[in-house]
């Protein structure tokens, strides 16, 4: 390993990078246009969806297309909540009880669901979370006087106070921001711990995981209310950052795009989580400035290039470069490995595998 | 006149090297063993001449070199490989498998024929034509996989460890049917076996595989004659 | 008050669309036997193939007259796709098999994406009229019952491609060889199969089928790039329902979940035309629950 790269690695190195990168943030929306913190307090928004999504996806290993789903369900906790006549006679503790809820209900939902999906190999997972957009976009319409059916339902409650002295946006942004980065500090400490390792090893092989008594279907259903909980979160900050909710959030285009958003940022890191909120926002605004027709043809396009050349996502890529630089010098090549022929039963750990990690 | 030929055969799994070096050779219409115990690389070897694992060496089957091939191309030159495992297709009847086996050849009548004779040759199999492959008992898959694999018209067989998870007494009929396909078709047979009393039984000649490399090669009597062999493989 | 002629043109209406969903529904099961890929791109890939199908039938309409553009638009159709299964099996899908299933499930959600946004690009969002032989609204009188021409040409349609598949899976060397690659596809290339070539088959029959169910929707309600998301989802259910690995079972597992939807839309007051696609969703769910391996699926079993 060369001596930079080394130093870039380095725990302390990554402290420094992370305290720098607080400051920035902190500091930011005290200069920079309001349209600038909007975005950032949205991209925000949707890393705290795409981490949720990635507890189940990145660290569990199973594709769930409901997360915008949970998203919306939060959204629509929290507004109703804040909204209701007894939200709003409570004032700020409204406004808690409907964090409260946009976590609660969402969390319940998503329990209720794994108990009743995670038996499945990870497909039928797939199949039933996909149900819950295109069964929630009507029945949002449907329920018009609780979510204020298609038109959506506006939460005009997150003013800035007087006493910090700064504006709406900014005020936002804070909030967003704080909110969100106790959620990440959340889940870090979640998937670093035991409960960490042992998604890992349902994630790899079921069948070993059983074998050391970790019981698939029990941390499945553990990583899916997780998912739908922080979704719910996510939600609420929809709420705050938006202001207005709508059926839309949970549609099935959005679905695909927020899975989409986690993998090309990388699925199962947290970094990745960031990254993957960015693209969710970004690129729809880059595209619809410049040549909105072709939106969908740049996500399709990116997730393709991503799954070929860098299934790890963007979050990979300072490592797949500095693994480039390392190979530039000599070393033992082992013996080809075997493309095109089949790989030979029970060899499979040896294989080249297009797999998350 | 020399059939097959591997020379310094080595291959990989991943970073993992399993053969380091193996030569050996199989004449027209020959049988030849391949001994060792497990992980020394004897289906390994198997694997390399049918394509199926990548290797480096020279395999020349027939004068022309066949080392990098696909499977799909080493079939159609005349060598069938029954897997370890047996490779049966269990949503297919009996039938269908022979007929899976068959697949490149043309003659329709000729290979009518050739079913008929794999029934003759395990009656077992003729009871249960009908039947999904699934529904068959180990040795009568391990039939089925022989059957098969004659199907084609081969001119080199490779059998990899037919009588494993079989009874003894099923794994000797099984044998006694591949001796009597040896006598009576005269194809090559090359045979990797952890048995030794049944591989000796077909075979003229053998070499014995330890990790990944020859350690001894002769006859089937210069074999069976040494203390080595007798102590480890044949029990005595 | 319950119409036995209603109840009975519900039936008759839910057969038609269930075909419509049955035949997505068998491509994707075929796709899955073929190379164990459930393939979310199913539904995009037969809106491109209605797509070009309507170009090249407006492109030859005007010279050669209105019959022969669609037939030469359905022909198109029916060759770009197998063409375009073809080719995504091989240079997109190859990558991923063998590999993580569900890097393989992004991809194909990855390529939906591209496709539809293609075709917007191309074609834009609008809708667009498809031109075939009649639309969805002339209808005839069976029995006392209005049977569209549509209805009646989609349900046989199907019917009809469900008996070819039969036979060419049952009768021809080249089904043998499909299902032996199906089954286990190390064992069928050491027969001298070729493998690579067989996927490419069964990707491309796979795309055929959508093209059909695509130009016949889009014959009845116009062309749209998205217009196969809903439906997608009803063919998944059914595949669920009926058994991965059952092409008969999708089937009627589609024109089940059709029949099933339309009257629950019409005789349970709740669920109304827009939450009827809750039904086979939830009963989707309630079938995997109890008997995850389909109604007509073999039990799978997990080889460590």
């Amino acid at each position: 390993m060369s001596a930079l790269s080394r130093v870039l690695n380095s725990p302390r190195a990554r402290l420094a990078a992370g305290i720098l990168l607080a400051i920035v943030l902190i500091a930011l929306p005290l200069v920079s246009a309001p349209f600038a913190n909007q975005t950032i307090t949205r991209i925000v928004v949707f890393a705290v969806a795409v981490l949720g999504l990635n507890v189940v996806m990145g660290y569990a290993g199973q594709v769930s297309l409901g997360q915008v789903f949970f998203v919306g369900v939060g959204a629509y906790a929290a507004g109703i909540t804040i909204k209701s006549e007894w939200g709003m006679s409570l004032g700020l503790g409204g406004v808690v009880m409907g964090l409260v809820l946009a976590i609660l209900i969402p969390g319940v939902l998503g329990l209720v669901i794994a108990l009743a999906a995670a038996r499945l190999r990870g497909l039928g997972l797939a199949l039933v979370t996909i149900a819950l957009p295109i069964i929630g976009v009507p029945l949002a319409k449907r329920l018009s006087d609780i979510t204020g059916g298609s038109q959506g339902m506006s939460v005009r409650v997150f003013a800035a106070p007087d006493w910090t002295g700064l504006d709406n946006d900014q005020w936002q942004y804070y909030v967003v921001l704080a909110l969100g980065a106790a959620v990440f500090a959340l889940v870090f400490f979640l998937v670093r711990g035991k409960y960490g390792r042992a998604f890992a090893i349902v994630k790899e092989n079921e069948a070993v995981a059983s074998a050391m008594g970790i019981s698939p279907y029990r941390y499945k259903v553990l990583a899916f209310t997780i998912a739908s909980a922080v979704g719910g979160v996510a939600g609420f900050l929809y709420i705050v950052a938006i202001q207005f909710v709508s059926p839309d959030v949970m549609s099935f285009g959005h679905s695909i795009e927020l899975v989409i958003a986690t993998i090309v940022g990388g699925a199962g890191s947290i970094v990745g989580s960031l990254l993957g909120g960015a693209f969710y926002v970004l690129i729809p605004q880059i595209t619809n400035s410049i040549y909105p027709e072709s939106t969908t043809v740049v996500q399709g396009v990116i997730i393709l290039i991503v799954l070929f050349l860098l299934p790890g996502g963007l979050a990979s890529l300072p490592r797949k470069l500095a693994r480039r630089f390392r190979r530039s010098a000599p070393s033992r090549t082992a013996g080809p490995t075997t493309p095109g022929a089949v790989p030979p039963a029970g060899e499979a750990e040896d294989t080249e595998r297009q797999g998350q990690r | 006149m020399t059939l097959l030929e591997l020379t310094d055969v080595t291959a990989f799994y991943g970073p993992v090297q399993v053969l380091e070096g193996v030569s050996l050779s199989v004449p027209v219409g020959g049988a030849v063993g391949i001994l060792g115990a497990n992980g020394a690389g004897k289906t390994t070897t198997l694997r390399a001449v049918s394509g199926t694992v990548r290797a480096g060496g020279r395999i020349v089957f027939d004068g022309t070199d066949i080392r990098g091939s696909r499977p799909e191309q080493v079939a159609a030159m005349g060598i069938a490989h029954v897997p370890e495992g047996r490779g049966t297709l269990g949503q297919l009847t009996v039938r269908e498998n022979l007929l899976v086996g068959a697949y490149l050849r043309k003659d329709r009548k000729a290979i009518e024929q050739d079913i008929e004779y794999c029934l003759d040759l395990f009656p077992n199999l003729r009871a249960r034509v009908r039947s999904n492959a699934s529904a068959l008992s180990g040795g009568e898959q391990q039939m089925l996989a022989v059957s098969r694999a004659f199907m084609a018209k081969p001119r080199l067989l490779l059998l990899d460890e037919a009588s494993l998870g079989l009874a003894p007494s099923t794994a000797k009929t099984v044998y006694q049917a591949i001796e009597r396909l040896r006598r009576e078709s005269g194809i090559a047979m090359l045979v990797v076996e952890q048995n030794a009393n049944l591989a000796f039984s077909i075979v003229d000649s053998a070499t014995v595989l330890e990790t990944g490399r020859n350690v001894l090669t002769g006859t089937s009597a210069e074999l069976k004659g040494m203390d080595e062999i007798r102590k480890a493989y044949l029990g005595a | 008050m319950f119409n036995f002629g209603t109840f009975l043109q519900l039936i008759v209406d839910g057969l038609a669309t269930g075909s419509i969903y049955a035949a997505l529904a068998l491509a994707i099961v075929l796709v899955n036997q073929a190379t164990g890929m459930i393939n979310f791109a199913q539904g995009g890939m037969a809106v491109l193939a209605a797509y070009l199908g309507m170009t090249v039938g407006n492109l030859v309409s005007p010279v050669a007259g209105v019959t022969l553009g669609i037939i030469a638009g359905i022909v198109a159709a029916l060759a770009l796709s197998y063409a375009m299964g073809a080719v995504v099996e091989r240079f997109v899908m190859r990558r991923f098999m063998g590999g993580d299933p569900d890097t393989a499930v992004v991809a194909t959600i990855g390529l939906l994406t591209l496709i539809t946004g293609l075709i917007g690009l191309i074609w834009t969002y609008n809708y667009i009229p498809y031109p075939f032989f009649f639309t969805g609204l002339e209808s005839m009188s069976l029995g006392g019952l209005a049977v569209s021409a549509w209805s009646l040409t989609t349900f046989l349609t199907i019917v009809a491609i469900m008996l070819l598949l039969q036979a060419l899976f049952r009768w021809t060397k080249l089904g043998l060889g499909f299902r032996a690659v199906a089954d286990n596809r190390a064992s069928s290339a050491l027969s001298g199969i070729k493998v690579g070539r067989m996927l490419q088959v069964g990707w491309g029959l796979a795309a055929m089928l959508g093209a059909i169910a695509g130009v016949l929707v889009a014959a009845k309600i116009q062309l749209v790039p998205d217009m196969f998301d809903t439906y997608l989802v009803y063919a998944l259910a059914a595949v669920i329902i009926g058994g991965l690995d059952s092409p008969l079972g999708a089937v009627l597992a589609a024109w089940g979940i059709a029949v099933v939807e339309n009257l629950a839309a019409a005789y349970v007051p709740f669920v109304g035309h827009d939450l009827k696609i809750a039904v086979p969703l939830i009963l989707m769910v309630v079938l995997l629950v109890l008997r995850p391996q389909g109604l007509f699926g073999r039990k799978v079993v997990v080889r460590v």
